[in-house]
């Protein structure tokens, strides 16, 4: 397949977390906001005068200053955060605002803040309470939250406009992205796909870690050359796989499990496109603080969600993802160290082979793959298994 | 041998067995006196296991095998005791197994598979383990039973090899070997189908950390889809701390109040709740006049005694039990005693010691080991720091928020959650209330919370001069760190910083790998 125009200029955004882009915006006099997690409602870090950035480590090396300070019990994704941000990799950021979404990461911004890593004059923390159940307490929470941990410090420090007009602006803006990288991913429910899993992956991690303003142009262009785009004429991929799980902003996940004949036609975990890239949908009758927090809330596949209809939900939307993108497995995948994923992993795998009868292969991995041979071995023999059942016409 | 501190050499009980060679001496007075309280555990066991459907539950239950050990736990606990100190620590572990007795023996009462008994069954509302029971403070007719506690927790106090069969079912059915280890096994014994089926309702809490909160998915998939038990996600705030999250903390309390309600029938009852609460303040006070004894030159109340007896007290009985109050009042009378006649728990007091982390579970009479082997005293420990709040014992309204504090303020969790503060700055400030020179800092690995803080803890302990003496340990697998190897790192640390001799030697090494 022809490469696609802009991949290599996508690619090259996420070899750094202060990218072209990033400093592009702050040249123009917008406040960076910098974030580590999917549960913060992203348009209320990109209003008029602000963008956000989801940190990432890209090119992590050595995390052994982190590892003094965290210990080696600890995901690496908190570490190699924890060791740029020593490094000075985030000076760029203007504030940092955090979930307590796992311990994980409330330590590793913790560290951050005692160790005095960020140097900008007037950066501030912002640490803030997240519903851990779907309901109306829950949504009261998330709204008080995102009003005393985000509006009102952006008002107060940047003076940013955090009306509800302005809101409404950043959710259109959103809404734009969003419904690109949905369009976009559309193809991968080809037979043939005209875009690869990992192209994709590449396009929509640069929604998370560059000012989204500045790509809606190259997006566009995207899209519209995919309109156009030849697969090869046979397709290089022996399944089709859901990929699910924590956090994965390494570059080489997909493209690893890709190489190894696993087309991921589904991308189910942070950072991801499923839900973090679903349109937010306003009516008039309402504030638009509140009805963000509630779609954030409904939506959210975030292992954290502890009440018993979100964690079946959990499992019926990799199903529901699984069948619209016609995969013949699951991947279900997870950060070693990660403890909320380490049980939603265990038990993701287990219903979604046994009630929802899916081939499920079920792995842990560091943050960065690189490439890895454990991994590669792990992927091709499930390829196998796949197609061995497909040949004997086993159940899916 | 006799009636004098430290008269026996404590480590030469040890065999290469289960059981130790014999009993301590104590002199004609504390050794009767022991004895006397030995027969009565004895009695409990006995009066708990005659009923045919506790047998049964025996044989039923792998874990309760670990129920034969209970004497030995109490041994454990009061090695090298006497006058008050022996006296405080068995009104303390004596009532502790009483309530697991009968903790117990309801279980069994209204298990399915054991007594079936339903009338009980559906007046029971089954707790988490590590929960905050508060939320039953107003229903005196209703029985909150935890299953986890006699099934995983109490069993590793009692054999620490207890729980190491369910954190390998629990990893055979493809759960990550690097999670803490008691939710570990929590889910391990609900995939084993090895817990005791009852209960109207459930209430689970997001409580000490990411793992707890997410054993209980497992539990509940168990509990709630296959067992037909339905279950409440009690979600209590993490920042625990701040302002904003407290009416979201109340709302949670009313929301299980209302669900106990519905699925029991029973109706909240505010008399029965300001009763309970008038006992909960109680026994903080008591609480607050031993650590404030503890200050001083001649600590009383302390060590694994009072975190186990605080974790009982305070989480699970909640002021539900006028025995604990009274057991309270006795404790207090003793400590008055023992600190008038100015009386030492070992004959030398050599270092004052904070005792911060999660301690080691299957090695909960480290502490005392701490102050038989080394005379180092553990002042308090990082679970019997908890609320020191004074409940409302007459405003309805405030009670709602008094539930929902407690709630988020359980043991460990106030410490784990809440940002850095409450566990790192405040550790510093209880250095210097308790004027400790020590800490033993317990590095349970696998708790991410506490691990996550590790550079900070050296940093600062260093600079405030304290000195930091890191016990790492695996919580409830012994074989990931043995009993040997968290005794050797102080002795490491005792032998090459301080270049310290042994106060008993012959503790320094001990073959208790075998030993429940």
């Amino acid at each position: 397949m022809k490469d696609l125009k802009h991949l290599y200029y996508f690619e090259k955004l996420l070899e750094d977390a202060n990218n072209e882009l990033v400093r592009q915006a702050q040249s123009e006099g917008r406040k960076c906001v910098a974030t580590v997690c999917e549960n913060i409602p992203e348009p209320l870090l990109n209003l008029p005068g602000i963008f956000s950035v989801r940190l990432r480590a890209p090119r992590t090396g050595s995390m052994e200053m982190a590892t003094y300070y965290m210990t080696s019990f600890l995901c690496e994704y908190t570490r190699a955060i924890l060791e740029r941000a020593i490094e000075g990799g985030y000076n760029f950021a203007d504030c940092i605002i955090t979930p307590d979404g796992c311990s994980m990461l409330n330590r590793c911004v913790e560290n951050m803040e005692l160790l005095k890593t960020m140097q900008k004059e007037h950066f501030f923390y912002q640490y803030m309470e997240i519903p851990m159940k779907a309901d109306d307490n829950g949504l009261n929470l998330y709204t008080l939250q995102c009003r005393n941990h985000i509006l009102t410090p952006l008002h107060g420090k940047f003076g940013i406009d955090t009306s509800d007009a302005a809101i409404r602006k950043a959710v259109e803006e959103h809404n734009r992205v969003c419904s690109l990288i949905r369009r976009i991913g559309e193809y991968r429910k080809e037979e043939n796909p005209r875009i690869t899993g990992y192209e994709y992956h590449i396009i929509t991690m640069a929604t998370y870690a560059a000012p989204k303003y500045l790509l809606l142009e190259k997006l566009e262009e995207t899209l519209e050359e995919l309109k156009t785009r030849k697969p090869d004429a046979k397709n290089p991929y022996r399944a089709r796989v859901v990929l699910v799980g924590s956090e994965v902003d390494d570059v080489d996940v997909v493209r690893l499990m890709e190489e190894c004949g696993a087309y991921v036609c589904a991308d189910r975990f942070c950072y991801g496109s499923f839900p973090g890239r679903d349109t937010i949908e306003l009516n008039e009758e309402e504030d638009a603080l509140t009805q963000i927090c509630r779609q954030y809330m409904y939506r959210g596949q975030c292992a954290r969600y502890m009440n018993q209809d979100k964690i079946q939900d959990r499992r019926k939307y990799v199903d529901r993802l699984a069948k619209e993108y016609h995969a013949d497995g699951i991947v279900y995948q997870q950060m070693k160290f990660c403890d909320p994923w380490a049980y939603e992993r265990m038990l993701g795998t287990q219903i979604l082979r046994d009630e929802y009868h899916y081939p499920v292969l079920s792995i842990d991995r560091p943050y960065a793959v690189g490439q890895s041979g454990q991994l590669r071995t792990r992927v091709q023999a499930f390829v196998e298994s796949v197609e061995i059942k497909k040949i004997q016409g086993g159940v899916k | 041998m006799g009636k004098e501190l430290g008269s026996e050499r404590l480590g030469s009980f040890y065999t290469t067995g289960k059981v130790k060679r014999r009993r301590e001496w104590r002199g004609v007075k504390d050794t009767l006196y022991d004895y006397t309280r030995w027969l009565h555990i004895m009695g409990i066991l006995a009066k708990f296991i005659i009923k045919p459907r506790n047998i049964k539950a025996f044989f039923r239950y792998r874990w309760m095998s670990n129920y034969l050990a209970a004497p030995m736990m109490v041994d454990r606990h009061t090695q090298g005791l006497r006058g008050p100190q022996l006296r405080i620590a068995h009104t303390e572990f004596d009532l502790v197994m009483e309530d697991v007795a009968k903790l117990l023996d309801n279980l069994f009462r209204g298990d399915r598979r054991v007594g079936n008994n339903k009338k009980f069954s559906d007046k029971v509302v089954l707790m988490d383990e590590n929960e905050m029971t508060a939320v039953m403070m107003g229903f005196p007719t209703l029985k909150g039973l935890s299953r986890e506690t006699p099934a995983v927790y109490v069993s590793v106090l009692l054999n620490q090899y207890a729980a190491c069969h369910y954190i390998d079912v629990a990893q055979e059915y493809g759960l990550s070997g690097d999670v803490c280890p008691m939710p570990e096994a929590e889910a391990g014994v609900s995939i084993d189908d090895d817990f005791p089926v009852l209960g109207a309702c459930a209430i689970q809490c997001n409580t000490t950390c990411d793992g707890s909160l997410m054993g209980n998915s497992v539990i509940s998939k168990r509990l709630e889809l296959e067992d037909g038990v339905p279950c409440f996600q009690l979600a209590a705030p993490l920042r625990h701390r701040e302002d904003d999250v407290q009416e979201y903390a109340a709302q949670e309390i009313r929301n299980c109040i209302q669900f106990i309600e519905e699925k029991t029938g029973e109706k909240w009852d505010w008399d029965y709740y300001f009763t309970c609460a008038k006992r909960v303040n109680e026994s903080t006070r008591h609480r607050m006049e031993w650590l404030e004894m503890n200050k001083t030159d001649y600590p009383q109340v302390f060590g694994s005694n009072l975190a186990l007896y605080t974790e009982t007290n305070y989480m699970a009985i909640c002021g539900k039990m006028q025995e604990f109050v009274e057991a309270d009042r006795k404790i207090s009378a003793l400590a008055e005693q023992g600190y008038k006649n100015k009386t030492m728990a070992v004959k030398e007091y050599r270092h004052r010691a904070i005792i911060w982390g999660v301690q080691s579970h299957f090695y909960m009479d480290f502490l005392i080991w701490l102050q038989n082997c080394w005379g180092i005293v553990p002042l308090t420990d990082m679970l019997s720091m908890v609320s020191t709040k004074i409940l409302s014992e007459d405003d309805k309204e405030q009670a709602i928020y008094d539930m929902a504090w407690l709630t988020e303020n359980m043991i460990m969790r106030n410490r784990t959650h809440g940002g850095y503060k409450v566990l790192l700055d405040e550790l510093w400030e209880f250095c210097e209330e308790f004027r400790a020179d020590t800490v033993i800092l317990w590095e349970h690995m696998s708790c991410k919370a506490l691990d996550g803080m590790h550079g900070q803890f050296e940093e600062k302990a260093r600079e405030k001069g304290i000195h930091l003496i890191w016990v790492s340990h695996d919580l409830f697998d012994p074989r990931v760190i043995s009993r040997q190897e968290i005794r050797d790192q102080v002795n490491r640390y005792m032998r090459t910083v301080f270049r310290e001799e042994p106060l008993d030697p012959t503790l320094e090494v001990i073959s208790d790998e075998h030993s429940w």
